[in-house]
This record gives structure tokens, sequence and C-alpha cells, in this order.
């Protein structure tokens, strides 16, 4: 067992961190850490044409793919000197999730059509799995393509489509074949949202914005080239684009970053003549919330090193995603906190983007923080509910 | 970085798993406790047979050396059986308090005794007013004579007090306030004890000292050493005790999950139920996260630096006693009545949780202690795995 970095690991670290110092200018970070959802659009795509440049894009694809070809460790230092760097997120579903189907599943002429791009974050991606009557009985989902000559006619409606306003592409989940079990019928199909047909709706949400959307398909003609592998093969893609998702359903990044978050708020915040932050009873819930990401963050590395357990990996990750999605929601309960009434403005995007204007009255940390607790709200329902994440340690680790 | 174990590690492991199924059933646990001393002598020898008790004293003093990680897998396993036995105690807590003693050879003896498990020893250092282990100040004191020490005082709370064959007392050195251990033997004329049960099963004594005469060799370390030598082995204590909770509640999820398949009620087993499952898969989280927390302090043990030692298992310390609380706590739930009754295990895994929050400080002194480096915002970060 080696739980040490060693000194090539700080020696990647340390370039790193000198590599986002050198790239990242004041106005981006102050962006990015005020945390909007959706994030400016304009420093994400930049963002990732610097990183593009440096060849740092998409830093868990093989090297043949133009990744970075860095162990797990790497990555994650990457990540997490990245995120606490304020360096924008990137999108995860162009490089993150449907990239790696792509290079696995898709076929030469999808390699060199879209895999480039996504590199360089010249086109965005829209996921379309979701339905109005599919959330997390994916199965069900009835969005059909029909077969009419070299193309596919498609008709249905996805929901919940993160960004879909920003995005160029999609990959949809639609029905080609009603077959005897509802997954084998599915396959994947890769749709220019620019084509006639293809409707997308912004979706106003609880936190003041349109960070997700719907996505309407009225007879959308569709190459059949774009279809990803065979027909019917998408239950098995989609089950390998979740498992390459094991360790950052975590959010560890984040959590981190919210505690550092918190820790400023309430070093500045003052409640009885004192800094916050050293009053007992806050101190004892930060520290509190603190050992939960300490032990995330070593779930994390387990998961990813696929430390020996008496009990399946996969009931592991799913582990990660439960407690990494409710802490989520208990830190930025703890920020909202920290910031006391303040916490009940709505900001909107122009403003919270803005310039700080030094008034004492709104201090530059105040923005942002209640427009995540509101979007957080979802996180124990995106990617996986947690109720559907029991389900399956239920079974992967006590075989219920 | 990597979590893989060695050969010896895994045979360690193996060999602690198949000593607790095969000769520590609950049964015989419940057995055990008929003795006056609230564990097994026959048990405690077959431990020292296996090396178990050599694991934590260095190899230089004829101990194994083995690692903090070495120390949590033994321990896991022993957790699953609730061992009874004093292995923390003697093997683990006094045994890293000999290790200053300027005697050589009285200390080179008596860890051989451990090592051959013909000896308990016992950690005398609560007094009235303490709540728990990390506190150092002491009312007893120990005044030098001429041929060495008298020590008065009373001492509270000695865990497996009247098994041990040897104290390990702690007293302040009068007349130069000095934190001080001493070595006392468990004849020693002028120690009165006080014996009883805890709700584990075990015993723990109350011993007053009245003018005991001890050698100029009982003093084991005084002053700052005295007191590093005390917080360090009760950083051990805690891991180790942390490492055989985690066993406790694999054990009991173990329990629980055949409980709940093969108890049928409205028609169905028990396990079909979405609300049990969930609630299983709660448990299953909760033990997740605090073996987590034993890496991360497992970590800190080996950089070998006492601040990044106590953080961490401070940290271990709460979340793991948070964490057994739930799952046994839960397991107690889950299988309804036939739980809390004296004859099931699954209530003891509870009483377990119980005292492992009470012994060497709780969950409220040890939450303290992992924020103790918490400061105002500024341009350093918080530790994490990946920063010290």
């Amino acid at each position: 067992m080696q739980l040490q970095l060693t000194a090539e690991d700080e020696c990647f670290r340390d370039e790193v961190r000198a590599f986002l110092k050198a790239n990242l200018p004041a106005d981006v970070i102050r962006r990015t850490r005020t945390g909007m959802h959706p994030p400016n659009e304009d420093d994400r795509r930049w963002w990732n044409r610097v990183l593009h440049d440096k060849g740092w894009a998409a830093a868990h694809w093989p090297v043949e793919y133009g990744g970075t070809g860095w162990s797990h460790l790497h990555t994650h230092i990457f990540e997490y000197e990245s995120w606490l760097a304020g360096a924008p997120e990137l999108r995860w579903q162009g490089l993150r999730l449907l990239g790696p189907v792509l290079y696995t599943f898709g076929s030469a002429e999808q390699k060199a059509r879209y895999l480039p791009a996504i590199l360089k974050g010249e086109e965005m991606w829209a996921q379309g799995f979701s339905e109005p009557g599919a959330g997390s009985d994916l199965a069900s989902l009835k969005t059909h393509a029909v077969l009419d000559g070299d193309h596919y006619i498609i008709n249905g409606q996805k929901l919940w489509t993160t960004e879909g306003q920003y995005c160029e592409q999609g990959f949809f989940l639609v029905r080609t074949e009603n077959a005897d079990r509802p997954q084998k019928g599915i396959s994947m199909i890769i749709i220019d949202m620019r084509t006639p047909g293809v409707t997308v709706r912004q979706i106003p949400m609880i936190n003041g914005e349109g960070s997700t959307c719907e996505v309407f398909l009225d007879n959308v003609r569709v190459p059949c080239a774009n279809l990803l592998g065979e027909p019917g093969s998408a239950w098995s893609q989609a089950k390998f684009l979740l498992s390459n998702e094991r360790t950052s359903s975590a959010d560890l990044y984040k959590a981190r970053g919210d505690l550092e978050r918190i820790r400023i708020i309430a070093s500045n915040e003052h409640k009885g003549g004192q800094p916050l932050l050293l009053d007992p009873t806050f101190a004892r819930r930060f520290g509190a919330l603190r050992l939960e990401v300490e032990a995330l963050e070593w779930s994390v590395l387990r998961v990813m090193h696929e430390a020996p357990s008496r009990h399946p990996i996969a009931a592991c990750a799913s582990v990660l995603k439960v407690r990494g999605s409710s802490l989520q929601q208990k830190l930025t309960e703890l920020m909202v906190d920290a910031l006391g009434q303040r916490s009940l403005r709505q900001y909107r995007r122009d403003e919270a983007y803005a310039e700080p204007a030094g008034d004492p009255l709104w201090p530059a940390y105040t923005p942002g923080v209640t427009t995540d607790l509101m979007y957080l709200r979802a996180c124990t329902i995106y990617g996986g509910a947690m109720e559907v994440q029991k389900n399956i340690i239920a079974k992967l680790a006590f075989g219920f | 970085m990597n979590f893989d174990l060695t050969d010896e590690q895994r045979l360690l492991s193996d060999s602690a798993e198949r000593y607790v199924r095969e000769r520590y059933s609950f049964e015989e646990r419940r057995h055990l406790f008929k003795d006056a001393q609230g564990f097994s002598r026959h048990h405690w020898r077959a431990f020292a047979e296996m090396g178990w008790l050599a694991l934590d004293i260095p190899e230089a003093l004829g101990g194994l050396g083995g690692t903090g990680h070495d120390l949590v897998l033994l321990m896991e396993q022993l957790g699953a059986g609730l061992v009874a036995e004093p292995v923390v105690d003697t093997a683990v807590l006094c045994a890293r308090l000999l290790l200053p003693w300027g005697e050589p050879a009285l200390r080179e003896q008596l860890l051989e005794q451990v090592i051959m498990g013909e000896v308990v020893l016992a950690l005398a250092h609560q007094e009235q007013q303490m709540r728990h282990e990390y506190e150092f100040e002491v009312s007893t004191k120990a005044r030098a004579v001429a041929n060495g020490w008298t020590l008065s005082g009373v001492k509270h709370r000695i865990f497996h007090g009247a098994g041990a064959d040897h104290w390990v007392v702690s007293a302040e050195i009068e007349g130069t306030g000095d934190f001080a251990l001493f070595l006392v033997a468990r004849q020693t004329a002028g120690a009165a004890l006080e014996d009883y049960e805890l709700i584990d099963g075990t015993r723990a004594a109350d011993i007053s000292f009245d003018h005991v005469l001890l050698p100029q060799s009982a003093l084991i370390a005084r002053g700052d050493v005295a007191q590093q030598t005390l917080e360090t082995a009760l950083d051990y204590a805690v891991l180790a005790t942390s490492a055989a909770c985690l066993g406790s509640m694999e054990q009991v999820m173990a329990l629980t999950a055949d409980y709940l398949k093969t108890r049928v009620q409205y028609g169905k087993p028990l396990a079909q139920f979405q609300a049990l499952q969930h609630r299983m898969a709660e448990m299953f989280v909760e033990t997740d996260q605090a073996r987590s927390m034993l890496f991360s302090a497992v970590r800190a043990f080996e950089t070998g630096d006492p601040v990044q030692r106590g953080l961490a298992v401070s940290g271990a310390k709460v979340i793991v006693a948070r964490a057994q609380y739930f799952v046994s706590g839960q397991g107690i739930q889950l299988h309804g009545a036939i739980g809390t009754t004296d004859e099931y295990a699954v209530g003891h895994h509870y009483k377990a949780a119980v005292v492992y929050d009470k012994r060497f400080g709780d969950s409220e002194f040890h939450l303290d202690r992992a924020n103790a480096d918490l400061r105002l915002a500024d341009d350093r970060r918080l530790r994490g795995a990946l920063y010290a």
C-alpha cells in the first residue's frame, strides 16, 4: 500500500499549478467561482481551447484519440487543482460522456468527424436521454426512429437536456424497434441540433435560470450513418457511458471548493463581535462537514485505485454518488447559513457577473451562493436518483 | 498511490478472520464472560501464538514492528468477533507507554511477557474529574523518597484493571509539576482495588494508592516525554479500536442481510421491502465512509508527524463513532425485537458502539481536536488527502 503522493506526483501537481496560474485571468476566475448555472459559456469554450492547445482538454482519454494518457491519480490532481484555481469546468457531455462511447463504439468516420471538435470545444453536445414519461425508468422511453431509405425519421420529446440551448450536436436514445425487452430496441444516435424539426426550449428553474431544456423532435431526418454501433445496442453503450463516471459523480472538487468558500464567507461575516468561523457551534458544523468531505475523498481514491474490498466496486461507486450528492446539498446549506439573511437576494446573471462594486452591504462573495443551493436540489435526482442508487447498493452489496 | 495488500498482510487478515469464525463465535464469547476477569487467558495465549500481541511492538524490542495499516487489518477482524481480550490496552496502548522506559532490561523483559501472552497491562490514568484519557491534569502525586517513590491518589475507570498484572499509572511528581508514568505491579502493597462490570461484559476498576512504595526503576517517563508518549499511544489505541468498529459494522451488515433474506412477513422475505433495502444501503454508505477515514488516518500515521496524526485520527473517530452507532442501531431495528435480546449478537455490537464512543475521547472532544487547524481564510488550503 502506498498512500502518499510520490515526488513525481508532486512535480506533476506543481506543473499543473504553474500552468493554471499563468493562464487564468482574474475575471474568468471570478465568474467561475460565482457558480452560476449554467456557467459562463464564453469562458468555458475559451478555456476548452486553451487546454486543447496545451494538450490537456481530455485528461481521461487515451493518447491515440488526443487525450493525455494520464493515470487516474494525475487526472484527479489535475481536476482538483483546476477547480480550486477557479478554472471553468469543461462541459461533461462531449468530453466525459459521449467521447469515450464514440472512440469505443463509433465508426472510423464518426471518430474522425466528431472527436476533434469535442477536443477543441468547437461543438458542444446535448444529452437526449430522459423523457416526460421516462426518468429513472429510462427503458420506458418512447421517442422513436423509423427507417426511411438511408435516413431515420425521428419523433418524440426529450427532457432535462442540460444546457441544450448552447449545443451544436446531440446524442439521443431512440427506439429503433419494439423488442421483447424494452431495453433491447433502443439505439444511440447523433443528431445535429440545427436539423429542421429540432426545437429546444429552455426550462425556467427554481434557481432563477435555465440550465436545462426540453427538446422536441418533429419528423427529424437523420442519416443512418449517425447511429452508434449496431441498432438496438444503446443499453450497453449507456451503461458503459455511466461506468466511466464512477468517481466524478462524487463531485469531490466542488465539495473541496465549497469548504474554502464557506471558510471565506464565515471569516468575513460576524456573530457576537467575532468572525462566524470562530463561533464554536458554527465551527463544529463546519468541522463535521469537512470530515465528511475527507471521507469522500478517500472513497474516491479507493474506487479510483480499485482498492481491495469484500464488496463489489460498483457498490462503492454508488456510495460516491449517494454521499457526494447529499454532501453537495449540506455544504450549500451551510454556505447559505453563513451568509445569513443576505442570502435571500435573487441575483440575475448580469448582476452576479458584474465587477464587484466594493459595496460593504453586498460583499463580493454574496452572488451565486443561493443560486447554487437551489440548483443543487437537483443533484440527488440527476445522474441516477438517490433512491435508485440505494436500490443498486442493496442489490450489489447484499444480493437483495 | 495504491491500496494493495502484501502477502503478509493478507495472511494476517485471513488468519484473524478464520480465528474469529472458527474459535470465537458469539456463543463462545458469551461463555468467556463467566471468567472473573471478563476475558479468557486461553484466548489470550492463543493470540500470542498467532503473533498478534507482538504486532505493534518494535522489532528491536522483540516485536514484529507492524505498520499502522497492519494493526488496522488485524483489529478489523478481531472487531468482527467483538473480541473482549485487552489486545489494544495491553499490546498497543501500554506496550507503547513502555517504550521510553530508561530501564532497558526491565522493559524488554516485560515486553517479552506481553508478546508471549503471559501478562496483561492496563492504563491507570483517569481520575474523578476527567472525562476521558486525553486529559493530562492529574491529582495523583508521586513523591521522591530515599529508595524510590511513593504514590498517592485515586485512579478511576481502569479498563481491565483487576485482570491486569501491571498498571501504568500517571501521576504528578511533587515539587516539579511534571507529568509522569509509573509501572506498578498488581500485587503492590497499599493499592486498594474495586472492580466492576461494564456494559460490554468486560471489567474495569477504581484503584486507590495510599503512599504506595515504588522502586526507583518504576518511573517510565516524566515531563513532555511522558505526555507525548501517552498521547501517541492513545492515538494508536484509537486507530486500533476504530478498525475494530469497522469489523463490527461489517458483521452487523452481514448478520442483518442474512436475517432479512430469511425472515418472512406479509408473505415475502423482508429483503424484498424497499424501505428496508434502502436502510441497508445507508448502513453500507456509512460503513464505507468510515473505512475511508481509516485510510486517512493510516496515511497521517505514516508521515510520522504528530500534528497530522492527531488531526486525522480524531477525524476518523468522529466519523467511525457516528457510523457505528447508526449501523448497529439500525441493525437492531431491522431485526425487530429479537435484536434487543441478550441472546442475539446485534445488540452487543450496539454496546460496542457505545463503549467505543466513550473510550479514548468522545466524539465532541475529537471533533474539536480534528478541527484544531481551522483558521480564518488565508492563501493556504485546508488539508486533505493530497495536502498535509
